[in-house]
């Protein structure tokens, strides 16, 4: 082959010059020929991705009764690539909105990526105000009023949450996820924790139309990407339940109240006093609101898990299961009697009954709640093997359930000590505390509730949850999105026996702490608590109980801060509870039918087929409803 | 240092005046004017301090003695594989594991591998004694390794830069060209296969010019053959992958099958580029930039605000500098005598050639959407560094070029 020197160099230049000329021949198409229908384009400016939200899922009781719903709203939008006077603007937004200048330059240059994206600057505003200034609003390009919906809470429930604007820490860090700078996001609780079920996924449909309203075809087809609304979340909690545990919780005390289902681990009840609006948080809050909302009561503080307290004496059955399970006592053993209390080296540590119990055995140490007995039972025993039963016990670790901060209990073992005081010996003082629940140990009342619900169940724990399932575009059901987790607790049959015998004689036997609880038709079990505490002269005030039928029972916790004896504070308002469960039961324990707007179409047709049966007359025209889409979704029986 | 004989000023001008160029358009693609007020993000300067710091680099590189420089080159290719699959452990942006942030310095490896995968596989290919059939497969497999660690990335437009860097590599080896034709002959049996027409028209080709070649008809028989083979095969294949599958692979293709993704922001390219119209808006005036209607427009889209602010006069005026660039940069690749320098210059050639006209097709919806960046122009400083370190290499072997070797 005959072959020029560097003969590809000319190749090379061949293709360099034939690349050019490719590049200036389509850029003369597109900017001189076309130049000036792109130039129209442009000035419409308005081919964009439009997003269209979707729906968020509302709550629902277990019988389909609304928590939290979604109502119609009118929001104020901004798109800041059009503004052209400024001044103008901000003189207008400051007038009729109270939008500060200051603030909407913050606002439109916090989103100069997205200068052609509507910002929402203003949600829930008055009909009233949308008609008044809807004129005014159109001599601004940039302003737009546009309709869209609002958290609407009908309830004071802390574990519901709130819902509030995306903020810039979050978008930063979920904006991977679809969520437009204008998206409301949960904040806390319910609406925090299912976040991903609750919200759905926006739509999406490219505008591609000119000034004048053509369609400038750029694509083929107007893309249209319909909505998927949020799922609806169906709750364990019973609405007309809660509604009467929070009738019958004392005025102006402050605690919670937690009511479980002892089959399920579902929560029925959930009450947390003081409570908050969070309706207040869908609007602008003012100073005053904030200032209303972080008074020393703390209305935002959930006390069922967002705190810990001393247990007092609802944490004697862990000590007990120890003594039992370890064969330090068994069911007749008598401890140490109590002459009041009782001396451990150079301290006299008192029991509650200044006039003393005797020498107890376990049961009616329980009924009686006497402090000398679980002195001396935890002398008996290693400070570190009472740290691994508590946590066996599962009260230093979170419940799991389903909510976001919970905190979990604590309970000091030797390395604590070590570190805090620099001993591991002599800390037989600190035990005698510890045994009656009081010292460093803290739980939250969601583990305390937990743990005798553990007890009711025979020794079985189950993580307490308030969803059962979801409604909507997709049936999931609890042990789909979780399976809930459960463990044996780390005591015998026989202990298991000798304890609830205890728990039994704390309501029913003569003597015993908590006999305010009466509740016909049922075995009532339960146990009483005052514990001593830094927050105020009161003790906190406990009871902790559970009830069996022939139906499935119900563990009850009341909680009150500073509010006296838990078995004369506490124990009237679970017996009410108790009470009003018998009295309900059929109501409660029934399965409600799903409610029309949930069924799917085949479900309709059904429905709609047997009321054809019945009453066989005319044809009927047959509105179709929304029919949710139930594909590519596990679909569960209720 | 810098021989005034032997250095290309003029190269080295072009270079520079292309630098700058960058950083005045990047000013204009990061400000943003709303309502009379505006806002310059910091882009700019610190593509300025990227520019210094990538020229002080050349300099220092003409400064290294040749042995040295030559010496890196292998443990530095090593490096960089090394790099490439930490890289695919780090978490993705956008999708993509591409970047190494420290310090907030974001550095892609796949932008050093484009230039030390050229430096050594001219190196392998350009030893002794080594027949034709075993320089391609060395340069093949040395080129399908890192091309195949940032495909995964997934970064399919640098994958194709490699794969012209390399072809330019073999054709500059001054390897017979039915070798460079048998080495592409599957791909287009692969584009050819989907209309039947094409594919006999394409073996007809094929046969006909390895006839002219002259090859033994064993040589003949096989690529027929195998090319038959692949037009056949390849069918069968395509309608054994899933739906999503193909989807991707087509949206690719054809991004208008995306109009929610890339699709979309090729139309954008377009309106801004083709609203430019013949004089252009003016700088800082680009309206559909100041709207940011494409999220990118100061990296991979920075064609869109040169077109759309500065007309078909100023893209004419872009392309002519980068044409007069390449055209001095091919006529030095002749300077150069050593053929291990020369079949390097000649990579590093289609290396830039082509990321310059993928991007700017690509801002004119000539070209998917690739994620490929505007030599010397794009923000970003992985890229500028090693675009105009690539140019320095030419430039340090132009700067030492014997008479003979």
């Amino acid at each position: 082959m005959i072959k020029m020197k560097n003969y590809y160099l000319h190749i090379f230049r061949g293709v360099l010059i034939i690349l050019c000329m490719i590049l200036v021949v389509m850029l003369f198409k597109l900017q001189v020929v076309k130049g000036s229908y792109y130039q129209r384009i442009a000035e419409s400016n308005f081919v964009r991705i439009r997003r269209i939200p979707a729906t968020r899922g509302e709550i629902y009781d277990s019988k389909y009764r609304p928590i939290v719903t979604n109502i119609p709203s009118y929001n104020l939008y901004l798109t800041s690539g059009k503004i052209s006077d400024m001044n103008a603007l901000s003189s207008f937004l400051a007038y009729n909105f109270n939008i500060d200048a200051e603030e909407l330059r913050k606002m439109v240059f916090e989103q100069r990526f997205k200068t052609y994206e509507e910002i929402l600057i203003l949600d829930n505003i008055s009909y009233e105000t949308v008609i008044k200034l809807s004129e005014k609003v159109s001599d601004f390009p940039e302003l737009s009023f546009r309709s869209g919906t609002t958290r609407n809470y009908l309830y004071p429930n802390h574990f519901c949450g709130y819902v509030g604007r995306i903020d810039a820490k979050e978008y930063e860090r979920y904006k991977d996820e679809d969520y437009s700078l204008n998206a409301y996001i949960g904040k806390n609780g319910l609406e925090r924790y299912y976040e991903v079920l609750l919200r759905g996924k926006d739509g999406k449909e490219i505008i591609q139309v000119d000034a004048q309203g053509r369609s400038l075809e750029l694509f083929k087809d107007n893309i249209f990407l319909p909505p998927q609304n949020g799922l609806s979340l169906i709750l364990t909690i019973d609405n007309e339940l809660q509604s009467y545990a929070n009738e019958i919780f004392p005025q102006g005390a402050k605690g919670c109240i937690i009511v479980t289902d002892v089959k399920t681990g579902g929560i029925l009840a959930y009450i947390s006093k003081p409570d908050y609006d969070p309706n207040l948080f869908m609007q602008k809050i003012t100073p005053e609101v904030w200032a209303s909302l972080n008074t020393p009561a703390k209305p935002l503080l959930d006390r069922v898990i967002n705190a810990t307290y001393p247990p007092g004496s609802v944490f004697k059955p862990v000590m007990g299961t120890l003594g039992l399970e370890k064969g330090v006592i068994d069911r007749n053993t008598h401890l140490a009697a109590c002459r009041g209390g009782l001396q451990i080296g150079n301290r006299f540590f008192r029991c509650w009954f200044a006039a003393g119990h005797g020498s107890l055995s376990i049961v009616d140490a329980f009924k009686v709640s006497c402090d000398v007995f679980f002195y001396d039972l935890i002398n008996h025993m290693e400070l570190d093997e009472v740290y691994a039963h508590t946590r066996a016990c599962g009260l230093t670790d979170k419940t799991g359930i389903d909510l976001p901060n919970e905190r979990s209990g604590f309970f000091p073992d030797t390395k604590y000590y070590k570190k805090r005081i620099g001993r591991v010996t002599g800390l037989s003082g600190y035990k005698a505390n510890l045994a009656i629940g009081q010292g460093e140990v803290l739980c939250t009342p969601m583990e305390i509730n937990t743990f005798y619900a553990a007890i009711a169940r025979g020794g079985l724990w189950l993580q307490p949850h308030l969803l059962n399932r979801t409604m909507g575009t997709a049936r999931i059901n609890r042990e789909q999105i979780e399976p809930l987790k459960s463990y044996r607790m780390p005591w015998s049959a026989n202990t298991q026996q000798i304890i609830k015998e205890g728990l039994w004689a704390v309501t029913n036997a003569p003597g015993g702490t908590a006999r305010a609880i009466n509740v016909p038709g049922a075995t009532t079990y339960g146990k009483t608590g005052s514990a001593e505490n830094y927050m105020g002269k009161l003790t906190h005030a406990w009871f902790t109980g559970f009830i069996e039928t022939d139906k499935p029972g119900i563990v009850v916790t009341v909680f009150l801060e500073n509010a006296g004896g838990g078995g004369a504070v506490a124990a009237p308002i679970a017996n009410k509870i108790f009470n009003y469960y018998m009295g309900n039961i059929e109501r409660i324990e029934r399965t409600a039918p799903i409610p029309p707007q949930f069924l799917t179409a085949e479900e309709q047709e059904a429905e709609f087929g047997m009321e054809m049966e019945t009453s066989s007359t005319t044809e009927i025209s047959v509105p179709t409803p929304e029919l949710p889409l139930t594909e590519n979704h596990p679909e569960s029986n209720p | 240092m810098i021989n005034k004989k032997k250095f290309d000023f003029v190269l080295a001008g072009y270079l520079i005046a292309l630098i700058a160029l960058g950083c005045i358009i990047i000013f204009s693609a990061s400000t943003t004017t709303i309502g009379g007020y505006t806002n310059t993000q910091n882009y700019w300067w610190k593509q300025a301090i990227f520019a210094v710091i990538s020229l002080l680099a050349v300099y220092l590189l003409l400064k290294i003695p040749m042995s040295i420089f030559e010496l890196l080159i292998v443990p530095a290719y090593i490096l960089n594989i090394l790099a490439l699959i930490l890289v695919l452990f780090t978490p993705p942006v956008n999708g993509a594991h591409r970047w190494f942030s420290f310090l907030g310095i974001n550095y892609q490896p796949s932008e050093s591998a484009k230039l030390l995968t050229i430096l050594v596989v001219a190196r392998a290919i350009s030893q002794d004694n080594m027949t034709e059939i075993k320089q391609i497969f060395i340069a093949l497999g040395l080129t399908v390794l890192p091309a195949l660690l940032i495909l995964i990335e997934p970064d399919f437009g640098s994958t194709l830069v490699f794969f012209f860097s390399l072809l330019a590599m073999l054709i500059a080896a001054e390897l017979p060209l039915y070798y460079i034709l048998l080495l592409i002959s599957p791909v287009i049996s692969i584009i050819t296969s989907f209309w039947w027409i094409a594919i006999i028209i394409w073996i007809i080709v094929l046969v006909y010019l390895l006839l002219r070649a002259r090859l033994s008809w064993i040589t003949i028989s096989i690529a027929s053959i195998l090319n038959v083979f692949l037009s056949l095969i390849t069918p069968v294949f395509w309608n054994g992958l899933k739906d999503y599958q193909q989807q991707r692979i087509l949206s690719f293709l054809n991004p208008m099958a995306d109009p929610l993704g890339s699709g979309y922001q090729i139309i954008q390219a377009k309106i801004a580029v083709g609203s430019g119209s013949l004089f252009g808006k003016g700088w800082l005036n680009g309206t559909q930039k100041n709207m940011h209607f494409l999220p990118e427009h100061h990296t991979d889209f920075i064609f869109s605000v040169i077109g759309e602010e500065f007309g078909f006069i100023g893209s004419l005026v872009l392309i002519g500098l980068f044409f007069l660039f390449f055209y001095r940069f091919i006529n030095d690749i002749g300077e150069i005598r050593v053929r291990e320098r020369r079949i390097a210059a000649a990579g590093i050639f289609a290396y830039l050639l082509f990321q310059t006209f993928i991007n700017i097709g690509m801002n004119i919806g000539l070209i998917p959407a690739t994620g490929i960046p505007l030599p010397f122009i794009s923000y970003g400083g992985s890229n500028l560094l090693f675009s105009t370190l690539a140019v320095g290499v030419v430039l340090k072997y132009l700067n030492e070029r014997g008479l003979m070797k």
